[in-house]
């Protein structure tokens, strides 16, 4: 795992710094930063120093890329270059005053993924099982009908048409939250958010209970004269879950670091659109922060998923 | 089947369970869309009942006003806060929070007298220390802030700003700027403090005469936020509402990261006091804004350019539609240090190959006005007079020419370079082909990332050979324009422009103290600029909103920032019977 964020930071810092353009670059058609703010902002956040090994002399450690590790691995992400005086992991982890971590940026993407993918996974499964028991029914293709729209049609398309039909036409909700404690504020985006996730998890699913369905072991549970629904619990799902559960824990990571195109339409407070606002500010630290955030939820997942596969099927071991 | 589909029943009653568990910690539960509507009540109680729902796009990275600089941070602090100017609705600098200003002989010293019993908004007195603090905290190279060079005509700011790790130079350069940056009492006595209720002069001197100071004194990095509050706060002292104690029309009710800003009257205010509280959302996506406007949710959105025609095709928000000019102005920018661009005669042909009012109609679908000069129309120092370099197919391949080259075929590779996106790319093509058409040359598009591109065109050596690039005021008065742009050495040095006839011009202009020969000397200077075709003056922008029929009195000028209005937001009053329909 430390060898993989490594990496992982190590490719970021390179590649960013490669970009031409830096953090105080502004609107080219406005007021510019002088050369001696420059100066003093690079400075001030330890930009004047050699990118990965000092050769000047003195330490050859004390350099932009150890000194972000070596601060990385004691929790500090090190300072926003654009929302100045603010550290990343504040930014994203730190509530506002008086309020739980829940409150935070990343706090309320996490609740948002995790509603997005139990409402994803609780629909998604049952709609493919369904699908695959009642094959070439006019169900089946009702189920894949919805989740090939699902898969093809990008959210933000999704977004801008639930909000036309829900509150410009039917009058239900409110386009813009001011009140994000309220639960119904939380549905219409966790729909969006999820709904790729469920039209990928049905599809699994109804193909992976097909190819379940011709195996011989059905076939002899069949045979013992077991009931349906013994077989399909026992026998069935439990193998075929086991594709399921393998994408579950990327979706995951990816549904709970945020989402930009959520976070642009609905106004949503979370943490999704600093990945993609940093990059053109040049935010380097807050590149690399959620860079590394993202991946170390990837590799935790992928870890649990392991771990889920041994409750699934006890033949497969975590060693 | 039916206990399957119980079991479907059963895990949707489950999702249902899990999603309000999951979201609301604590809150009670309420129907979807009544939730908006409670927190907009619980608003309009606290502010009378009138509340001006305003989307402002992205939520400011900073709000410190030695240290924001983009427009919906300013406008989130012209809110709060009040400079010892400002400007009215002709974009005439008039007093604020100064009652009088006068410069000396030579206009080297501006000393400012503060209007009698200033107060914040939390009662609390302000006084001209107050505004020495907020200048001197701007130069400070701790505070380093975007627009710290601003100041830099103040005596020993640019030394200060500029010190860099020389301990005895900083500390001289910053006990000049103390000396330079003075408040006092009427007769001139030191002042004793923030409470000294007479100190209520502040006097600037300057390393050199500069008569359009007390324009600059309206800026935002002039805005009085208190000492101790910035002291104790730390460097993000402005993420808390409660620091933001200012001398504004408004104060400041909420401030939620990314979701909500809200302003309601300040009582303390020395002028007329706002009828309405102003409800700031962040809604970045143009579509979404749209659907919200459309749904009565918001008052005043930006209209953007894809919603344009929709607009204008439906017979109720055609009327709603407000578009005026804007505070800048584009051209097509060419390398006075790159061929072909070296040769006048070339860059003439290329900037009259240009049909302005074309590229106004079918690329910038009329949010936009053609100009052939560089100070914007509703600017000072504006110049309708100019039409020399207009779009001219004939007198263009004529220029051609008549340049060394003799003729299209012996003319470098062109390449046009920009940020890359649909947009440009669109604007792009077109002055390609339009270039094809007129003069018959092949240029090359060269798109680049957006960042990159704002880093090729910062530097002298990596500017393009040719790309738009514009200029938008900071503060109107031309001396913004030229001197500040076109000066040896100033931002026009990108193109490799150097003018020492102009530049002498300008230092003229700059100094002369009488307001109509000083604007004569720029007229002047904005024509010598014209005449060597430096650039191809293209469009100036324009803002565009929709605002709702019932709300009234809105100021607006060019130089708005984020919102029409907030020249003058206690002008602007809203007919709450029917904004509630």
């Amino acid at each position: 795992m430390i060898p993989v964020l490594l990496l992982v930071a190590l490719i970021t810092f390179t590649l960013m710094h490669q970009a031409p353009g830096g953090p105080w670059d502004r609107d080219p058609s406005r007021r510019q930063v002088d050369a001696s703010t420059q100066e003093a902002l690079n400075k001030k956040f330890g930009l004047d120093k050699p990118l990965f090994v000092n050769i000047e002399g003195g330490n050859p450690l004390d350099s932009q890329f150890f000194t972000y590790v070596g601060n990385a691995i004691q929790g500090d992400l090190g300072p926003s270059y654009r929302q100045r005086g603010r550290d990343v992991q504040d930014i994203l982890f730190e509530p506002p005053k008086g309020k739980a971590i829940w409150d935070s940026r990343f706090g309320y993407s996490m609740r948002l993924g995790l509603l997005a993918l139990i409402l994803a996974a609780l629909l998604g499964i049952p709609l493919g099982i369904l699908a695959a028991l009642r094959r070439n029914t006019i169900f089946d293709y009702s189920a894949l009908f919805v989740s090939t729209i699902g898969i093809s049609v990008p959210s933000f398309v999704l977004a801008i048409f639930l909000i036309i039909i829900l509150a410009g036409q039917l009058n239900l909700i409110k386009i813009i939250q001011r009140d994000w404690s309220s639960p119904g504020a939380w549905l219409v985006p966790a729909v969006v958010l999820g709904f790729g996730t469920f039209a990928y998890i049905t599809r699994l699913t109804r193909n992976s209970m097909l190819e379940v369905m011709g195996q011989d072991y059905v076939r002899t549970a069949k045979a013992k004269g077991l009931g349906g629904r013994v077989i399909i619990t026992r026998h069935m799902l439990r193998n075929a879950l086991i594709p399921v559960m393998t994408i579950m824990g990327p979706a995951l990571a990816g549904l709970i670091t945020g989402s930009f195109i959520i976070e642009t339409m609905f106004g949503f407070p979370g943490s999704g659109r600093e990945y993609v606002t940093a990059i053109g500010n040049r935010d380097y630290s807050m590149i690399m922060g959620t860079t590394l955030i993202y991946a170390l939820l990837i590799v935790l997942a992928n870890l649990t998923v392991d771990i889920m596969y041994g409750f699934l099927d006890p033949r497969i071991k975590v060693k | 089947m039916n206990r399957q589909w119980r079991i479907v029943l059963a895990l949707l009653a489950i999702a249902v369970v899990v999603l309000s568990a999951c979201t609301a910690p604590a809150a009670p539960a309420a129907p979807a869309g009544e939730a908006g509507s409670e927190a907009a009540a619980s608003g309009e109680a606290m502010a009378g009942d009138k509340v001006l729902r305003v989307n402002l796009g992205t939520f400011p990275d900073i709000l410190d006003p030695q240290k924001s600089s983009f427009v919906n941070e300013i406008a989130n602090l012209k809110m709060v806060y009040e400079g010892l100017t400002r400007q009215d609705g002709e974009l005439a600098t008039v007093p604020a929070a100064a009652e009088s200003w006068a410069y000396n002989d030579d206009a080297t010293a501006l000393t400012f007298t503060l209007r009698d019993g200033l107060l914040y908004g939390d009662g609390s007195p302000l006084n001209a220390e107050r505004f020495a603090y907020s200048i001197r905290r701007n130069i400070d190279p701790a505070t380093a802030g975007e627009y710290a060079s601003i100041t830099d005509e103040i005596l020993g700011a640019p030394e200060w700003r500029g010190c860099g790790e020389d301990a005895a130079a900083c500390e001289a350069a910053a006990a000049q700027v103390m000396e330079s940056v003075k408040a006092s009492h009427a007769d001139g006595t030191a002042c004793t403090g923030y409470d000294d209720a007479e100190c209520n002069t502040l006097t600037l001197t300057f390393s050199r005469p500069a008569p359009y100071f007390h324009v600059v004194s309206s800026l935002w990095v002039t805005f009085p936020a208190k000492e101790e509050l910035i002291t104790a706060g730390g460097e993000n002292w402005w993420l808390d509402a409660a620091n933001h104690i200012g001398n504004g029309p408004f104060v400041i009710d909420t401030l939620e990261q990314g979701v909500q800003a809200l302003y309601t009257p300040n009582a303390n205010y020395w002028g007329d006091v706002p009828q309405v509280s102003v409800d700031f959302a962040f809604i970045t996506d143009s579509a979404v804004a749209f659907e919200a406007y459309k749904n009565n949710e918001f008052d005043i959105i930006g209209l953007s350019a894809e919603d344009l025609e929709v607009v204008q095709a439906d017979p109720v928000l055609s009327q709603e539609a407000n578009i005026y000019p804007g505070s800048c102005t584009f051209a097509v920018m060419f390398h006075q240090l790159k061929e072909p661009f070296t040769d006048p005669k070339v860059r003439e042909g290329f900037a009259r190959a240009l049909d302005r009012e074309g590229w106004v109609t079918d690329v910038l679908r009329g949010l936009g006005s053609p100009t052939l000069t560089w100070i914007p129309p509703g600017f000072p120092g504006y110049d309708g007079e100019e039409s020399r370099w207009g779009f001219d197919p004939e007198a263009a391949k004529q220029a051609i020419a008549d340049s060394s080259y003799g003729s299209v075929e012996n003319l470098p590779p062109i390449t046009m370079t920009f940020s890359d996106t649909p947009r440009n790319r669109t604007r792009n093509e077109w002055l390609a082909a339009k270039f094809k058409e007129v003069l018959g040359v092949d240029a090359t598009l060269d798109p680049v990332e957006s960042t990159t591109y704002t880093a090729l065109t910062k530097d002298i050596n990596t500017a393009p050979q040719m790309f738009i690039l514009g200029w938008c005021a900071d503060y109107p008065d031309p001396q913004n324009w030229l001197s500040v742009y076109w000066k040896t050495g100033a931002f026009g040095e990108r193109i490799g422009y150097s003018n020492p006839e102009l530049d002498d011009l300008l230092v003229q202009a700059d100094t002369e103290l009488d307001p109509a020969k000083r604007a004569e000397l720029y007229a002047d200077a904005q024509r010598l600029l014209t005449d060597g075709v430096p650039v191809a003056f293209m469009w100036n922008n324009v803002n565009s909103y929709l605002v709702k029929p019932w709300v009234s009195g809105i100021v607006q000028t060019p130089q708005d920032s984020g919102w029409p209005g907030d020249i003058a937001p206690w002008t602007i009053d809203i007919d709450t019977a029917a904004q509630s329909q």
